[in-house]
């Protein structure tokens, strides 16, 4: 307590703070399902978090509070959502959007995960047209009596499976 | 103090040196003592970190705020488990905590391996050391953890420090960074050692064998690390996400991901003697990863939330990462004809091919992580213009990807080795995908249309019947010839072959997390205004605030918000969320209270009072099935376990190589 009287300047000057910070916004009132779906193209640029402007839950949004107020306006003013999102982006720049355009090279964004998947299934079956070719070529000699190899195979398959 | 602490590092790096000289030099001279004094001056090495580890928390803890580190990363107020923490809770701290444990590490291994690998346990300790060396000299000129304030010539004690940033004072942030490490570190182990065999040429998997369960060990606090960092941001951000795609959470992912490959990449070896060069390029990947991961975190290279301040380290993380990666690339490449195949593939339809696609798939999962990270950073040197790669483009990249995934996890485990037949693919998968289609058709007759969810739901139920089936059939068969009941019989099974049923089980913690993730499509939130004794609606609870208080603490000032919680008209209980100020930092942070059940959980953020202080803000949010997420994982953290523990019956893996050729009237014993 006597500690509480010694810093008592501190602590009203820190609960004024607090008060401030507290403060309520009504930033989460302006967001109606319109906002909500226009706002999730849109990133927070605040800084702190990688949120889209219709998630960002800090009430004191010094980006996302503006934003959701001037896309309530546009969209009063009949604007459409495309046209919402073009408006932002000419005065916030391209990294106004929440995921890269699908042009030019940011379609490479895109594109090349699954290139990479394509590149993948194409080694892959390279792959196993390799190893197929080696069996072709190791099993070519014999002439095999498919009952005998099926036997084989049954044989393997239980020893396989009393292993597995 | 801060003298002897700086002494000890720059003295450890010339010990990781010795040891990487001596080991070298001593194996290609023949001299057996020089190779005994490089494995020594392991103990020395680690010896040095550790007292210098010692001096810093010792630092910390009695609060002595001459030093940077200390004054910036502690203060008095914070209790002692925080203060401890503060030594990785800064970039310099950090760097020594990383240093202290890859010299732990290497001790380890040297004292286990000290009997064996006689030809490789050189090259061994030179990549750890060499790799030590690299953190030490970091920590020694650019980032020392002991630089002073000083003011003329006299050493500046400040009294107080700032303390440990508020958000980090939470129970799992005491947990996380150190588990992060201990996976991140853990991986330069099974690295160390596959470039040993590389260098040394061996023939076999002894490398494998070796470092199987380092690896495990390593992924699981890997696993333990990640989901304690989600964990950590859903109960302390105050807006109940758990994973946001940042690029210091992808750094963690990124190793996870080729490890989870690389797990099950190394059966195919160890089963079949196939995949051994992608095994040596998914284990240097890996490591490699680690190394990428930090630079990235702490260079400034991409810009993150919580990343740490931008430094100068970048150039040293560049040069090592060059040098180890062609030196990697020139090793696997030279050692090829030592990493043939020993077996065929016999046919696509086959466990070796479902292994492929599983390492394909997460690959490419691991390569759109990377690319989304890395992607701002290459568009803005291309273009000029800055963009942004946010949750949207991970979310519609990854949860194709993450659900293919899904299915190999059901489809994987019941194609047999080899080759499987049609008929034997219709028994094994006729069951799950009725149930799986079935729950699809109920679902969507109830109402729900979103696609991925009912994907997801789908392929959670045809996993989890083909795992079930699995246990069932095995136990089943146990108890028919022992007579046990069905539950021993299970136990038995699994004790028989902990690496495949263990296995299982942690495929179905992979399903609960999926469970968990799907429920994230169903989300409610709303932010409401609510006096004392009102009461406000959200989904089926009702929220009315009983009281609301305040008080203070030595660390910070704090409003809590007591609210009753009932559901037509029962009560359901109490939650209190809080809201502090520290006074150190002047940070505001939010303590929510979270009401959790399997079902959902009521999540609630105290964000402030109204303008007119008379109304409390409640930020509220409903999570459907969130808790699987953290079920999934104890059940992952099981599973693994299970596979640490020897099996009963000791397994010998028959390979399938073209040994012989069989005539035609060959008798064959049935």
């Amino acid at each position: 307590m006597s500690k509480f009287k010694n810093n008592r300047g501190t602590v009203v000057l820190l609960a004024i703070a607090l008060a401030a910070l507290s403060l309520a916004q009504s930033s989460s009132a302006l967001l109606t399902p319109e906002i909500k779906r226009v706002g999730g193209r849109l990133a927070c640029l605040c800084g702190t978090c990688n949120n889209s402007v219709s998630d960002c839950p800090m009430l004191e949004c010094h980006y996302t509070k503006p934003m959701r107020e001037k896309i309530a306006s546009m969209q009063k003013l009949g604007m459409g959502d495309d046209e919402i999102i073009n408006a932002v982006v000419k005065d916030k720049g391209i990294q106004a959007l929440a995921a890269p355009p699908t042009e030019g090279f940011n379609l490479l964004a895109w594109v090349m995960p699954w290139i990479a998947v394509g590149l993948g299934l194409l080694v892959v079956w390279m792959f196993i047209s390799y190893l197929n070719r080696k069996r072709v070529t190791a099993a070519a000699a014999p002439e095999l009596d498919p009952e005998i190899l099926n036997r084989y195979r049954d044989n393997i398959e239980k020893d396989l499976a009393k292993l597995d | 103090m801060e003298n002897l602490g700086a002494l000890a590092i720059i003295l450890a790096f010339c010990f990781a040196i010795y040891s990487v000289l001596a080991s070298l030099i001593g194996t290609w001279k023949k001299r057996p003592f020089l190779v005994a004094s490089g494995r020594r001056a392991v103990y020395t090495t680690w010896l040095l970190v550790a007292s210098a580890s010692g001096m810093l928390v010792y630092s910390l803890m009695k609060g002595d705020f001459r030093l940077a580190y200390v004054w910036a990363h502690s203060n008095k107020s914070m209790p002692f488990y925080y203060k401890f923490a503060s030594w990785w809770g800064g970039q310099e701290g950090s760097l020594l905590f990383w240093a202290f444990l890859l010299s732990t590490y290497t001790m380890v291994v040297v004292f286990m391996n000290r009997k064996k690998f006689r030809d490789m346990m050189p090259y061994v300790i030179s990549v750890l050391m060499a790799t030590l060396a690299f953190f030490l000299v970091m920590i020694w000129v650019p980032l020392s953890p002991f630089q002073v304030f000083t003011v003329g010539k006299g050493i500046q004690d400040l009294g107080d420090g700032q303390g440990l940033n508020p958000l980090l004072q939470y129970w799992t942030m005491v947990i996380h960074p150190p588990m992060l490490y201990l996976g991140y570190v853990g991986f330069s182990v099974p690295f160390a050692f596959a470039i040993g065999s590389l260098i040394t040429k061996q023939p076999g998997d002894a490398w494998i064998h070796t470092t199987r369960r380092w690896t495990l060990v390593t992924w699981l606090f890997q696993t333990t690390g990640i989901i304690l960092g989600a964990g950590w941001a859903y109960s302390v951000l105050g807006w109940g996400g758990y994973w946001g795609w940042d690029p210091v959470e992808n750094a963690s992912l990124l190793p996870w991901i080729t490890a989870t490959a690389f797990l099950h990449s190394v059966m195919m070896q160890e089963k079949k003697g196939m995949m051994k060069i992608w095994n040596a390029v998914l284990i240097s990947a890996t490591f490699f990863l680690c190394i990428f991961g930090t630079f990235m975190t702490r260079s400034g290279v991409v810009q993150s939330v919580h990343a740490f301040a931008q430094s100068s380290i970048g150039t040293y993380f560049v040069s090592y990462l060059t040098v180890g990666i062609a030196g990697t690339v020139y090793l696997i490449l030279s050692r090829l004809q030592y990493l043939k195949s020993e077996a065929h593939l016999e046919s696509v339809v086959s466990r070796e091919s479902s292994f492929m696609f599983n390492n394909l798939i997460l690959l490419a999962s691991c390569f759109a992580v990377l690319w989304g990270t890395l992607f701002p950073v290459i568009s803005e040197a291309v273009t000029g213009d800055k963009i942004s790669v946010d949750k949207p483009f991970y979310d519609r990249i990854n949860i194709p990807i993450g659900l293919f995934l899904l299915f190999l996890t059901g489809v994987g485990p019941l194609i047999a080795w080899r080759k499987s037949s049609i008929e034997s693919l219709k028994r094994a998968f006729f069951w799950p995908t009725i149930g799986g289609v079935a729950l699809i058709a109920g679902l969507m007759a109830a109402g729900m249309r979103h696609p991925y969810a009912l994907l997801s739901f789908g392929l959670c139920l045809f996993v989890t019947w083909t795992v079930a089936a699995e246990f069932y059939k095995g136990s089943r068969a146990i108890s028919n010839k022992t007579g046990s009941n069905l539950l021993m019989a299970m136990v038995d099974l699994t004790h028989r072959n902990t690496r495949r049923y263990g296995g299982y089980i942690v495929h179905m913690g992979i399903v609960f997390m999926f469970i968990g993730f799907t429920g994230s499509a169903f989300n409610q939130d709303t932010t409401v205004e609510v006096d004392k004794g009102s009461v406000q609606k959200i989904g089926h609870y009702d929220l009315q605030i009983a009281d609301i208080q305040q008080g203070e603490n030595d660390n910070y000032l704090w409003h809590k918000a007591i609210v009753k919680i009932s559901r037509n008209g029962s009560e359901l209980g109490t939650l209190e969320p809080e809201r502090r100020l520290y006074k150190a930092s002047k940070q505001p942070t939010s303590e929510v209270s979270i009401r959790r059940r399997l079902n959902e959980d009521l999540y609630l953020n105290f964000a402030g009072m109204s303008n007119d202080d008379t109304k409390a803000v409640i930020q509220a949010y409903i999570f459907p099935l969130v808790s699987w997420i953290w079920i999934g994982f104890w059940v992952v953290l099981a599973g693994t376990l299970v596979c640490l523990v020897p099996a009963k019956v000791r397994l010998q893996y028959a390979r399938t190589e073209v040994v012989g050729i069989a005539r035609k009237n060959v008798e064959v014993q049935k």
